[in-house]
């Protein structure tokens, strides 16, 4: 292994003093019902209280969403008023990888000494997206109409294709087969229910109830609600929607919310729930790969990462990606030699779902915890983003 | 000679004991009296003049002040700055609720409103011979001293009363009579001055309640107040609760919603009075009482406690047990060591130091009451927790010893006080509504009375801190929506409380002379073997509407003592819940009902010459037969709730009466519980409240 260099040495995520809501299913729960940035704004507030963070350690906070939610022109500040804090802050976006990059703009915040503790919040509805209606001159029409979450998953601007096209170029390029594809998935569905058995998805995900206008309690958000344990027979027995993609072999839509906190060295010390684990950035790599080869694109980061850093798959402690597509996880396999089963314990996206904006922070929280619970190592994150993005970054757990 | 259980708080005001008043067959004071001696002769009448009129205090002050006066022929000179936004017209709606359009009309005919600038006072004021004034200008301490100078050098011997929030009467140079909000309703003032003076006792007689404090920094309901909202935003900083949430904890718990009332009462000048008051007692005492960043921002910014309607709490907050003891250790940690300094300071006779925490802070217990069913070690114990949580607190010097002699009757009987002159005893209440505290207050002072060899007794209000009685507190009811049981023991405990003046005395001498007696307050003094009352007094059972059933022998004990073609009245009264003059009930509810002096005179007499004054109405000990009701046929009405519960009601008067007397005890108690734990009565207000504050 090589020796261990920071990107950013100062910028720490204190062990603990992060969560996320049960990701369930679009429009199947009240999230649908609410305004998502209220909604994240206060549930950060409990979950930082649940982890005995008082939010008046925040000195500002980064949030990051995808889909237009109401108010978001006053992003991060209205956002920290409904958690509580006036704090300034911004919103950032990045399609899929906004969970990840995220929290490295926190760390560079940090970094920069511009905050000592930077609150990370990323969320999003999926369910009843806005519908923008846009001037567009080129268009025989003149105006054109775009529902935000359905339309932008099914055409890419600048290829014309679907994202689900994607998929199926690049199964098709690598040669992968749909009886591979359906293993890893139902492996993927295991992973997911032996984790949620053990236990270890509460140390992550926080049960909200949510409130309607009167007050009154219209449910709670206790579970990732949609996702369904499908055995590989059922998977077998899936029609193919493009090649090597069923239903069950790609991800579906949610809602949802995720945080944590990046801070300097000091800082960690006295809000960690446990000061002596430290836990530090030691790289990010972005690539951008061919038209319509998405989920080509985070194999290509990781292996852009590893010869950045010098460290070697088998370094790793902890894999996790956001694979939207079982795809992605067969083509990163082939790519990097690396066994897909080594990865992504206790869940991935493809099976809790896909808000797009928290994804990759819960991926990035789930793989810290489960680092801390192997006795710390590094640990590998990565995913893809629309565009044909791909995002990797490398935390070490000591 | 006269004892008493301890002093009566109308002797701290200088007005002698209750005894006193029923030897000498009237008050100790006449108002007309009074108001000669502080505004002058009729024929040579001065007036009162509030400064600061058009404030949320001043402008309420001037609908409490005009509607008094009035009958008096003394104008208030409502005196203002000419830019200050009209705050006496705000108040004119509720005038008109209170009074009636015309009622209203005429005393805002008594309201003279005159503009000065603040340095000289107009000619037009001159014209009125100001006599006193109430001061309510902002909170600026050498405002207040020029404009005292002003008033003093140009009305030489005018009497003045600062209603300040905080400055003490030492700095001031006057006295203080500081008010609590809503300022139009509220009656207690809290008053600093050397003796009890003829202007207090005035405002005694006006029907107010002057409670004598003594000068320090803040004033005790501020301590209370700003104290618990201090504790409550410690609390938000600890866990990251919403304040609305807090808010709901803080209601289970003590009673009132502090965040909710700096909104209502406006956020700009309630969190700057918060701060104004924090900020001093923290440069006085210290850090037990900074304030917080938040209260400094919203101080600042005058921003609602509250989120905007568009920002209606979407994710609910809930405490495990755990949580909330801690939450229970911060407030009360908090209200209890700065109570340590009050009460070594000696702020307040205790009654009145409770009191003024029900009356003015909304807690639901006195802080007093609280501390002492708590008892003195876990105070103590509370205290130590909260200072382990908020170490900075250990920096305010407070004082343990406080808690450590609750036996004394000043700390024992916060609510009931008792006097006898060797033959005839006094019990005093001094709170509106029965509660379970009332209950263990009464039951001491019926046993100290007895322990005396005490036969006779009269059971009144205190004629001090309790105006009217209005029943029973809702929230003793509480454990009982859920609990057949808890229903059940309360009301058989409280009724057998109220045997106690029936079977324990040879004469008792039940004395209504407030606005009203109405609810579990009428049927305890129905237990005496006489109800005497003012005969404007209005009686009520207005459980029907709650819907409740009554619970304490209510359905049976009355009409037991009624001729049968009287049980006509009583059953309209508690099927109907309608209002009955006292005047119009002789007979078959009170047995005299005349002026107060007369009503005084006659209780007196019977303390003295026993039954051959009044005709004793015996209460039927067997079964006075079936009593026949029809309750959908007599009483219509298209309210099937209303209806359910009248044939309720009618079942507990039925089985009740058709007992003997030493049954019929458990025969109400089971049809009390019974309905309480009824899906009616959780969808009434009892129950509603229920759900609203305890779930």
């Amino acid at each position: 292994m090589a020796k261990t260099q920071l990107i950013f040495p100062e910028a720490r995520i204190p062990y603990g003093t992060w969560g996320c809501s049960y990701f369930p299913a679009w429009q199947t729960s009240p999230l649908a019902e609410v305004n998502i940035g209220q909604f994240a704004g206060e549930s950060m507030a409990k979950i930082l209280s649940l982890r005995n963070t008082p939010i008046n350690q925040l000195d500002y906070l980064i949030i990051g969403s995808t889909v237009p939610w109401h108010w978001k022109f006053w992003n991060a500040t209205v956002v920290a008023s409904c958690m509580g804090k006036r704090v300034p802050g911004f919103q950032m976006e990045q399609a899929c990888a906004t969970g990840l990059q995220a929290v490295i703009l926190a760390a560079a915040q940090v970094q920069s000494g511009s905050s000592n503790t930077v609150g990370v919040l990323t969320f999003d509805r999926t369910s009843d997206s806005p519908v923008g209606v846009f001037p567009e001159r080129r268009s025989y029409r003149r105006t054109e109409v775009i529902s935000d979450v359905w339309d932008n998953f099914g055409f890419d601007p600048a290829t014309g294709n679907a994202m689900i096209t994607t998929a199926g170029v690049v199964a098709r390029k690598y040669g992968i087969t749909k009886g591979e594809v359906d293993e890893l998935a139902a492996f993927r569905y295991d992973q997911y229910f032996t984790g949620k058995q053990s236990g270890f998805l509460e140390k992550v995900a926080v049960p909200l109830e949510i409130l309607n206008v009167q007050g009154k309690s219209i449910g709670m958000i206790d579970e990732d609600t949609g996702v369904k344990k499908f055995s590989l027979s059922a998977l077998r027995s899936m029609r193919e929607l493009d090649t090597c993609v069923t239903s069950g072999t790609q991800t579906h839509a949610a809602d949802g919310m995720a945080t944590l906190l990046v801070s300097s060295k000091s800082a960690a010390k006295q809000i960690s729930r446990k000061p002596e684990i430290n836990i530090s950035f030691v790289a990010k790599a972005e690539v951008r790969v061919s038209l319509s080869c998405m989920p080509e694109a985070p194999a290509m980061a990781v292996k852009k990462i590893l010869s950045k850093t010098g460290i070697s798959m088998k370094d790793f402690v902890v894999v996790k990606d956001h694979n939207p597509f079982a795809v992605n996880d067969a083509v990163f396999s082939k790519v990097l030699g690396y066994d897909w089963k080594k990865m992504n314990n206790n869940g991935c996206p493809l099976v809790f779902g896909h808000p797009q904006g928290p994804t990759l922070t819960r991926v990035i929280i789930e793989g810290l915890e489960e680092a801390v619970d192997l006795g710390g190592g590094y640990v590998l994150v990565f995913g893809c983003a629309a565009g044909d993005v791909g995002i990797a970054s490398i935390f070490l757990v000591n | 000679m006269v004892k008493s259980m301890r002093q009566s708080t109308l002797e701290t005001i200088g007005l002698g004991k209750v005894i006193d008043v029923f030897r000498n067959g009237k008050l100790p004071v006449n108002t007309k009296e009074l108001v000669e001696k502080v505004f002058g002769p009729e024929d040579n009448r001065g007036a009162m003049v509030i400064s600061g009129s058009n404030g949320i205090v001043g402008a309420g002050k001037v609908m409490q002040f005009a509607s008094r006066l009035l009958p008096f022929n003394i104008p208030i000179i409502a005196l203002d700055l000419p830019g200050s936004s009209d705050g006496i017209s705000r108040q004119y709606a509720g005038l008109i609720r209170a009074f009636g359009k015309n009622g209203a009309n005429g005393i805002m005919k008594n309201v003279i409103r005159i503009s000065y600038d603040g340095k000289s006072i107009p000619e037009a004021v001159h014209r009125y011979n100001p006599k006193l004034l109430l001061e309510a200008i902002p909170e600026i301490l050498d405002l207040k001293k020029n404009h005292y100078r002003l008033f003093k050098e140009t009305f030489p011997g005018i009497h003045i009363w600062s209603v300040t929030s905080g400055f003490p009467s030492s700095q001031l140079g006057v006295s203080i009579a500081h008010p609590a909000f809503p300022h139009e309703i509220n009656k207690l003032f809290e008053i600093v001055e050397d003796q009890p003076s003829v202007y207090t006792q005035l405002l005694w007689s006006l029907g107010l309640i002057p409670v004598t404090v003594k000068d320090n920094w803040s004033f005790v309901l501020d301590v209370f107040f700003c104290g618990l909202m201090l504790a409550s935003l410690r609390y938000h900083n600890k866990s990251n609760m919403p304040f609305w949430k807090i808010d709901k904890y803080i209601r289970q718990i003590v009673g009132p919603n502090p965040f909710r009332a700096h909104d209502a009462i406006g956020a700009k000048g309630a969190n700057f009075l918060t701060w104004s008051c924090l900020h001093h007692l923290n440069k006085r005492y210290g850090e037990l009482f900074k304030p917080t960043t938040d209260l400094v921002e919203r101080k600042d910014s005058g921003q609602n406690w509250y989120p905007p309607d568009h920002f209606r709490p979407i994710v609910n907050w809930r405490l495990n047990e755990e949580e909330k003891k801690e939450l229970q250790a911060i407030i009360f940690g908090a209200l209890f060591q700065m109570t340590s300094i009050m009460l070594k300071e000696k702020r307040s006779d205790l009654p009145s130091m409770n009191a003024i925490g029900e009356l003015c802070a909304q807690f639901t217990k006195g802080l007093l009451a609280v501390i002492r069913n708590t008892g003195g070690k876990d105070v103590i114990k509370t205290i130590k927790t909260f200072q382990k949580l908020y170490p900075e607190s250990l920096n305010t010097k407070w004082y343990p010893g406080e808690f450590k002699n609750m036996k004394a009757p000043e700390w024992q009987q916060l609510y009931v006080n008792a006097e006898h002159d060797g033959s005839a005893g006094i019990i005093t209440i001094s709170r509106e509504s029965y509660n379970s505290d009332v209950d263990a207050e009464l039951n001491k002072a019926i046993d100290w009375l007895k322990k005396s060899k005490i036969d006779r007794v009269i059971l009144s209000g205190d004629f001090h801190l309790s105006t009217q009685m209005v029943g029973a507190d809702t929230s003793e009811f509480f454990p009982a929506i859920t609990n057949k049981e808890d229903g059940v023991k309360i009301a058989t405990s409280w009724s057998m409380t109220a045997r106690r003046l029936y079977n324990e005395f040879e004469i008792s001498v039940g004395f209504v002379n407030g606005k009203r007696c109405m609810g579990g307050m009428l049927e305890l003094m129905m237990h005496c073997h006489y109800l005497i009352a003012t005969e404007e007094t209005i009686f009520a059972m207005p459980e029907v509407t709650l819907p409740v059933v009554p619970g304490m022998e209510g359905c049976h004990w009355a009409l037991r003592k009624v001729k049968s073609s009287d049980r006509k009245h009583l059953i309209k009264m508690l099927l109907e819940g309608n209002q009955v003059p006292a005047k119009d009930s002789k007979g078959w509810l009170v047995d005299y009902a005349g002026t107060l002096d007369s009503s005084l005179k006659i209780a007196w007499k019977i303390m003295q010459n026993g039954y051959s004054v009044l005709p004793l109405r015996k209460v039927n000990e067997k079964p006075i037969g079936k009593i026949e009701i029809n309750p959908v046929e007599n009483f219509s009405t298209s309210d099937e709730s209303i209806s359910a519960t009248r044939r309720a009601i009618s079942d507990c008067i039925k089985e009740s009466t058709n007992v003997k007397l030493s049954e019929a005890i458990f025969v109400q108690a089971n049809h009390s519980a019974e309905f309480m734990i009824s899906k009616l009565c959780r969808k009434g207000r009892v129950g509603s409240e229920y759900d609203k504050i305890m779930q």
